[in-house]
C-alpha cells in the first residue's frame, strides 16, 4: 500500500494557517527553495545513462528528506528506471511544497507574479492526473501484453518445438503484435464499432477476423478518460504556459514554481512516452526544456535521449519507447518471423537460437511481472500526491480570497 | 511415421500449398490474398503492416500439418478404425507410457532428455487415433463456416472433450520420450492436431461468450427472445427449445441462459483439459470486462477527464453525480455478483482461478468508478454542492463495505484504500463548506435593514441549509467524527471514529450525552447566525422594530429547530432553553417600549383627581394623548411583520391582555365624566372593543422578502 500523506490531518492544517507565522524567515526561505534546485539537479543527474557524477548522494544527510536510492542505475527508460523517476517525482515534489507552500503567507501567493504562475501550477496539476489515469490504464494494457509473451514463452519452451507450440506461440505473438499496432494507431483507440468493421469473416481464410478481434479486444479497456482525450494534447496544455521566469523574479518564488512545472510535465511527458496511451502523434515536440539553466541540464539530456526514442518509435510505428516494451517487440517479431519458416524436426543451431529468444522473452517478461505492479502503484501514489499537494496549495490560496474578498453566498 | 517423408510434405513448394489454400480458402473476398504467402515469407517487414497475412500464413500452416495427416491416414486401407477402441488402446497406452516414465525414477512425466531405458514402442492406435480426432476437428473447423460448438450434438461434444483430453494426455505421456527420434514426428503431428482443436474451441468460447447472452434489459421485457442466435441462423433448434423447457423461470446470469452456462463451462473444461488455461483465462477476462463496460456506457455513465470535471458547470455535473451514483449502486448491487457467480459456474472446476478472474475484472471497472468522485471531490467548493457530495459520500461509504463481501481481500485491499482516500478528500470538501457557511455568515454585513423587522433571508438560508444537512445527519456526524479523529487531538475521542452510522450504544452510560463534532459544528453555525441578527436589529433605528425583528428570528430559528427532529436532537436542552428565553426577553423589552408608555396614561392617575374630583382638563389630555399614541402606535406597527401566526397571535394578545383591561377600566371610572354626545365623541375615539379591534391588526405588514438569500 502506497504510503501517502493522506494521514496529515486537514484541520491541523487550517488551525496552522489560522495561526500561522507570518512571515518567514528569509535567509531560511531562501536557502530551502536554493537547496530544492540543487536536489532537482541532482536526481535528475543520477537518471541519466551513463552515470557518472559523484555529486549525487554525496551526502544524504544534508536533505531533509530522504532522496531516492537509484537501483544501481538501470537502462534508460526501463521499468525499474521509471520506478526512480517517479521516486525522484515525490522526493521534488516533497521538497517544493516544504520549501514554497508550508507555512507561506497567502499574501504572497496573491502577488505577481505567483498570482498566475500558482492557478497556473494547479492546472497542470489536474491535468497530470489524467495523465496519471491514463498511464495507469496503458500499464495493464502491457500486462495483458505480457500474458501474451508468457504464453509465446511457455509454448516454445517445450521440448521438441512442433508444429502445434509454433502455431500457438504465433498466434499469441500475432495478438501481441497487432494489439501493438493498434494500439499505436491514432482514432482507432476506442469504440467497438471501429474493430468490427475490421472483420471479414471467421476462420477460412480471412483469419484476420481472428486476429483482429483479439488485437482489439486487447486495448485499454479501462481507459479513464473521455473518448476524444488526448495525451499528447494534455502534456502539450501542461507545458504550453510553461515559460521560464523573467530574470527579474528569478530570486523569489517563481522560480521554484517553474522548477516544479517543469518537473511535472517532464515525468508526464517520458512517462506518456514510454507506455501505451490514448493518443500520442506530436509528442515529441511537447515539450521544451531550457538548457541554459543550471538545474535543468540533466533534464535536457534525458528530454533529447527519449525524444530520439521516441522519433525511432515513430518512424516503426512500434508501441512505446518503454524499454521492456521495445524488447517484446522486437523478440515477438523474430519469433514470429522464426515460426513462419519453421520445419519439423528443427534444426540444432536454430535450437539453440530459439531458446536465446525465448530466454530473452521469458526475461522480459519476469521483468514485466515484478515491475508493472510496483510502478502501477507509484503512478498512483503521484496521483495521490498530486491531489494533496493541489488542495494544501488551494488552502493558502483561498485564505488569501477571503483576506480580500467578502465571501458571497448567493 | 517416417520423417523423411514429413520433411517433404512440409517442404513443399508453394504450389502445393497454393493448392492447399485453395482447398480451405474458397470465399471470395480471401482468394487474393495466398499471392502475397511467399513475399511475405521473404520480407518480414512487411508483416508488419499486414497482420492479416500472418493470420493467413498460421492458417496455412495448420492446413498444411492437416493435409500430411490426412496423408497418412489414407495410407491406411484397412477399414476406418473404431474410435472406441482406439481410445482404449490410447488409454492403455498413456497409462504404459507413465510407467516407463516412472520407471525412470522422474516424477511423472517429464521431457528429460536423458532417459535410458528405450520406451515403449508406438502402437498404431497412436497414428489411428490421430487421424479420427485430426478428421473430427476437420469435420466442425473447415471450409469457411466452421461448425458451431452448440450445434453439436452431446455425444458430439462428449467425443470431443474426451478425444482432446485424451490426445493431451497422449502427448504430455510421450513428450518424456521426446529425445527418442522416433516419437519426435509422432511428438509433432498430436501436438499439430491438438493445437488445431484448441485454436477451434478459443474461438468457440469467445463467440459464445460475446454473442450467446440476450441484453438483460430485452430480456425483463420479451422472455421469449433469448439468446440470440449467433453469427449464423441455423440456431434455431437451441432457440426453440428453450423458452418451453425454462417457462416458469430462466435464470440468466449476466445475460446467459443456463445451457448457454453448461456450454461455457464446457469449453473451459475443455480448454483446460488441453492446456490452454492461459487462453482461455484471457479470452474470458476480454469478453466479460466488455461486457461489463457496455454496462457502464450504457448508464450514460461518461468517463470524464479530472479536468473537464473541473471545467463542468455545476448543472451538467450534478447529473452526472445523480447517474455516477446509480450505475454504483447498480454494479455493486447486481452486476458485480452476478459476475462472480458466472465466473463461479464456468470454471466450476478451478475455484482458484475463477476468483482471479472475477477479482480481476471488477477491479478494473471499479477504478474506473472510483475515478469519478476523485474528480468531483476537486472542484470548487461551494455550500450547494454539499448534498451531492453527502451522496457520493454515502454510495462510496456503502461500497467499502460491500467491498469485503465482494472481492478478495488481496483485491480489495486497495480499492478500500482509494474508496477511503477519495472518502476522506469528499468530508474534507464538506468540512470545507461548513467553514466557509461560518466565514459567509460572518461576513455578511448588509446595511439595509429587512422592512418590517421581518425574518431575515440570512436566516431563512441558513435555517433551510441545516435542516437540509441534517437529513444527513448520519453521515456529517461520520465525516465530522473522522476528521477529529484524524486531529487526534483534544476532541472528544471516545466518539467511534468508525464507519458505524449513529451508535447510541455507548451513549447509555451515565455519561452525559456528549456533544459530537457535527453537534458542535451545528451549535457553532448557529451561534454565528444569532450574532449576525443581533448585530442587524442593530440597524434599526425603532427600538420596538429590532425587538420584533429579534423575535421574529429568533422565533423562526426555534420553529426550525422543532420541526426538524435532527436538528433538534443535536442540540442540548439547555440551548434551546437559552433561545427561548433570549426570545421573551425580547418580548417583554418590546413591550415595555411601546406599551408602558401608553399604559401609564391609563394606569397613572396622579393629576386626574384634585380633592376627590376629576379633573376635566387633565382627563381631556390624558385621553387625546392615549388616543394619539395609541393612533401612532397602530399605525407604525400594522406595518411591521410578524410572520409566524402564533408568534403574531401571542404577541397581540398578550398586548391585548395588558392594554385592553387598562383600558376598559380608565373608560370605566372616568368616561361619565364628559357630557354625552359632542364632548365623549371628541375625547373618546376608542371604545375598548375598537382598541382590542385595533391591535388585533397589527404586525399585518406585507411581507416583502430582501430576495438575496435563498434556497
Amino acid at each position: 500500500m502506497p504510503a501517502t500523506d493522506n494521514q496529515s490531518s486537514f484541520l491541523n492544517r487550517i488551525s496552522i494557517r489560522r495561526n500561522q507565522v507570518s512571515s518567514m524567515e528569509h535567509d531560511q526561505e531562501n536557502e530551502n527553495i536554493e537547496l530544492f534546485s540543487k536536489h532537482v539537479v541532482d536526481y535528475f543527474a543520477d537518471l541519466l545513462p551513463s552515470h557518472t557524477s559523484s555529486t549525487t548522494n554525496a551526502d544524504p544527510s544534508s536533505t531533509s528528506l530522504e532522496s531516492p536510492a537509484p537501483d544501481l542505475h538501470p537502462d534508460l527508460l526501463s521499468i525499474c528506471w521509471f520506478q526512480n523517476l517517479l521516486d525522484i517525482f515525490l522526493c521534488c515534489e516533497a521538497e517544493f511544497k516544504a520549501a514554497v507552500v508550508m507555512g507561506r503567507d497567502p499574501l504572497h501567493f496573491g502577488k505577481p507574479p505567483l498570482d498566475r504562475l500558482i492557478p497556473e501550477l494547479l492546472d497542470r496539476a489536474v491535468k497530470a492526473l489524467d495523465v496519471c489515469n491514463a498511464v495507469s490504464s496503458g500499464l495493464d494494457l502491457t500486462r495483458q501484453w505480457q500474458k501474451l509473451a508468457q504464453i509465446a514463452v511457455s509454448s516454445l519452451e517445450q521440448k521438441p518445438i512442433g508444429e502445434g507450440q509454433v502455431r500457438r506461440a504465433r498466434k499469441a505473438l500475432n495478438n501481441l503484435l497487432t494489439s501493438m499496432m493498434l494500439d499505436d494507431r491514432d482514432g482507432n483507440y476506442h469504440g467497438k464499432g471501429t474493430d468490427r468493421s475490421w472483420s471479414f469473416g471467421r476462420r477460412g481464410g480471412g483469419g484476420a477476423s481472428k486476429n483482429d478481434r483479439t488485437g482489439g479486444s486487447f486495448r485499454p479497456l479501462s481507459c479513464s478518460v473521455a473518448k476524444s482525450w488526448s495525451a499528447a494534447k494534455q502534456v502539450q496544455a501542461m507545458s504550453s504556459n510553461l515559460v521560464a521566469p523573467k530574470a527579474a523574479e528569478q530570486t523569489g518564488l517563481a522560480s521554484p514554481v517553474y522548477i516544479m512545472s517543469t518537473v511535472m510535465v517532464f515525468v508526464m511527458w517520458s512517462l506518456v512516452a514510454a507506455i501505451p496511451c490514448q493518443e500520442r502523434t506530436g509528442l515529441q515536440t511537447h515539450l521544451n526544456v531550457p538548457r541554459q539553466l543550471e538545474w535543468a541540464k540533466p533534464i535536457t539530456v534525458l528530454q533529447e535521449k527519449i525524444g530520439e526514442e521516441w522519433k525511432k518509435k515513430e518512424k516503426r510505428g512500434a508501441a512505446g519507447v518503454l524499454d521492456e516494451i521495445k524488447k517484446m517487440e522486437k523478440l515477438a517479431k523474430s519469433l514470429v518471423e522464426f515460426a513462419d519458416s519453421f520445419n519439423f524436426p528443427l534444426e540444432e543451431e536454430k535450437v539453440v537460437e530459439v531458446a536465446e529468444m525465448v530466454a530473452e522473452l521469458a526475461e522480459v517478461c519476469q521483468k514485466m511481472e515484478e515491475g508493472l505492479p510496483a510502478l502501477q502503484l507509484q503512478v498512483r501514489e503521484v496521483f495521490h500526491r498530486i491531489v494533496r499537494s493541489r488542495s494544501e496549495i488551494l488552502d493558502v490560496v483561498d485564505q488569501n480570497g477571503k483576506a480580500s474578498l467578502p465571501p458571497v453566498l448567493y | 511415421m517416417d520423417i523423411e517423408k514429413d520433411k517433404q510434405v512440409l517442404g513443399n513448394d508453394e504450389k502445393n500449398e497454393k493448392e492447399d489454400e485453395a482447398k480451405l480458402n474458397n470465399e471470395e473476398n480471401d482468394q487474393d490474398q495466398p499471392i502475397n504467402i511467399s513475399e511475405n515469407q521473404e520480407n518480414v517487414d512487411d508483416k508488419k503492416e499486414n497482420p492479416d497475412e500472418d493470420i493467413l500464413k498460421e492458417e496455412i500452416l495448420e492446413d498444411k500439418n492437416i493435409e500430411e495427416l490426412g496423408n497418412v491416414d489414407n495410407e491406411e486401407d484397412a477399414p476406418p478404425p473404431d474410435l472406441v477402441k482406439v481410445s482404449e488402446e490410447i488409454d492403455e497406452y498413456i497409462l504404459i507410457l507413465s510407467n516407463a516414465c516412472k520407471g525412470h525414477g522422474t516424477e511423472n512425466v517429464t521431457d528429460d532428455p536423458d532417459s535410458e531405458t528405450a520406451p515403449p514402442n508406438l502402437p498404431i492406435s497412436v497414428e489411428q487415433f490421430s487421424g479420427l480426432v485430426k478428421a473430427m476437428i476437420e469435420e466442425y473447423d473447415s471450409g469457411d463456416v466452421p461448425v458451431k460448438w452448440d450445434q453439436l450434438t452431446d455425444e458430439d461434444v462428449e467425443s470431443l472433450v474426451g478425444a482432446v483430453d485424451r490426445m493431451a494426455k497422449l502427448l504430455k505421456a510421450l513428450s518424456g520420450f521426446s529425445s527418442e527420434y522416433k516419437y519426435a514426428s509422432s511428438i509433432n503431428n498430436i501436438g499439430g492436431i491438438l493445437q488445431r482443436a484448441m485454436a477451434y474451441l478459443e474461438e468457440e468460447f469467445r463467440d459464445f461468450l460475446e454473442y450467446h447472452k440476450v441484453d438483460e434489459e430485452d430480456n425483463i421485457n420479451n422472455n421469449e427472445s433469448k439468446s440470440k442466435p449467433s453469427s449464423n441462423q441455423e440456431g434455431d433448434e437451441n432457440a426453440e427449445k428453450e423458452p418451453d423447457q425454462v417457462d416458469e423461470k430462466i435464470s440468466y446470469f449476466c445475460g446467459y441462459s443456463e445451457e448457454s452456462m453448461s456450454n461455457l463451462y464446457k469449453l473451459v473444461k475443455i480448454l483446460m483439459a488441453g492446456g490452454h488455461e492461459a487462453e482461455c483465462c484471457q479470452i474470458y477476462f476480454i469478453a466479460r470486462r466488455n461486457d461489463l463496460e457496455e454496462k457502464l456506457q450504457k448508464h450514460e455513465f461518461e468517463k470524464r477527464s479530472v479536468d473537464d470535471v473541473q471545467k463542468m458547470n455545476w448543472d451538467a455535473l450534478e447529473k452526472d453525480i445523480i447517474s455516477w451514483n446509480e450505475t454504483m449502486k447498480e454494479f455493486t448491487s447486481i452486476h458485480f455478483t452476478n459476475e462472480h457467480k458466472l465466473s463461479a459456474t464456468v470454471f466450476k472446476d478451478h475455484p482458484s482461478i475463477a476468483e482471479s478472474l472475477f477479482n480481476t475484472i471488477a477491479k478494473g471497472i471499479i477504478i474506473q468508478l472510483l475515478n469519478f468522485p476523485d474528480a468531483v471531490a476537486m472542484t470548487k467548493r461551494a455550500a450547494e454542492k454539499l448534498f451531492k457530495y453527502l451522496d457520493v459520500y454515502e454510495s462510496l461509504r456503502d461500497f467499502h463495505s460491500k467491498l469485503e463481501e465482494l472481492l478478495a481481500t488481496e483485491y480489495s485491499k486497495e480499492l478500500k484504500y482509494e474508496a477511503s482516500l477519495t472518502r476522506g478528500r469528499l468530508g474534507e470538501a464538506m468540512i470545507s463548506i461548513f467553514f466557509e457557511l461560518e466565514a459567509s455568515i460572518k461576513a455578511d454585513s448588509g446595511k439595509n435593514p429587512v422592512p418590517g423587522g421581518a425574518v431575515h433571508p440570512l436566516t431563512r438560508y441558513t435555517m433551510n441549509y441545516l435542516e437540509y444537512a441534517c437529513e444527513y445527519k448520519e453521515t456529517l456526524e461520520q465525516v465530522f467524527r473522522k476528521h477529529q479523529s484524524m486531529e487526534g487531538s483534544d476532541w472528544d475521542r471516545r466518539a467511534p471514529t468508525e464507519d458505524q452510522p449513529q451508535n447510541s450504544s455507548n451513549n447509555d452510560s451515565n455519561v452525559k450525552k456528549q456533544q459530537s463534532p457535527f453537534e458542535m459544528q451545528l451549535v457553532n453555525v448557529l451561534e454565528l447566525l444569532h450574532d449576525n441578527i443581533e448585530a442587524k436589529s442593530k440597524l434599526y433605528k425603532d427600538y420596538p422594530l429590532s425587538m420584533i425583528f429579534l423575535m421574529n428570528n429568533g422565533r423562526y430559528i426555534l420553529q426550525k429547530i422543532k420541526a426538524c427532529g435532527a436538528i433538534n436532537g443535536s442540540l442540548n436542552d439547555t440551548w434551546c432553553r437559552k433561545r427561548s428565553s433570549c426570545l421573551r426577553q425580547y418580548h417583554k423589552n418590546y413591550q415595555r417600549e411601546t406599551w408602558s408608555k401608553l399604559l401609564n396614561v391609563l394606569i397613572n392617575h396622579e393629576g386626574l383627581l384634585v380633592k376627590g374630583k376629576v379633573s376635566k382638563p387633565v382627563l381631556k389630555e390624558r385621553f387625546k394623548s392615549f388616543n394619539a399614541m395609541f393612533d401612532e402606535i397602530i399605525k407604525t406597527q400594522t406595518s411591521w411583520v410578524i410572520s409566524d401566526e402564533q408568534l403574531q397571535s401571542e404577541l397581540r394578545v398578550s398586548i391585548s391582555n395588558m392594554v385592553v383591561p387598562a383600558y376598559r377600566s380608565f373608560m370605566g371610572r372616568f368616561s361619565q365624566t364628559f357630557t354625552p354626545g359632542r364632548q365623549t365623541e371628541k375625547y373618546v375615539k376608542f371604545q375598548s372593543e375598537d382598541v382590542e379591534a385595533r391591535i388585533d391588526e397589527l404586525f399585518d405588514g406585507s411581507a416583502t422578502s430582501g430576495g438575496r438569500w435563498k434556497l
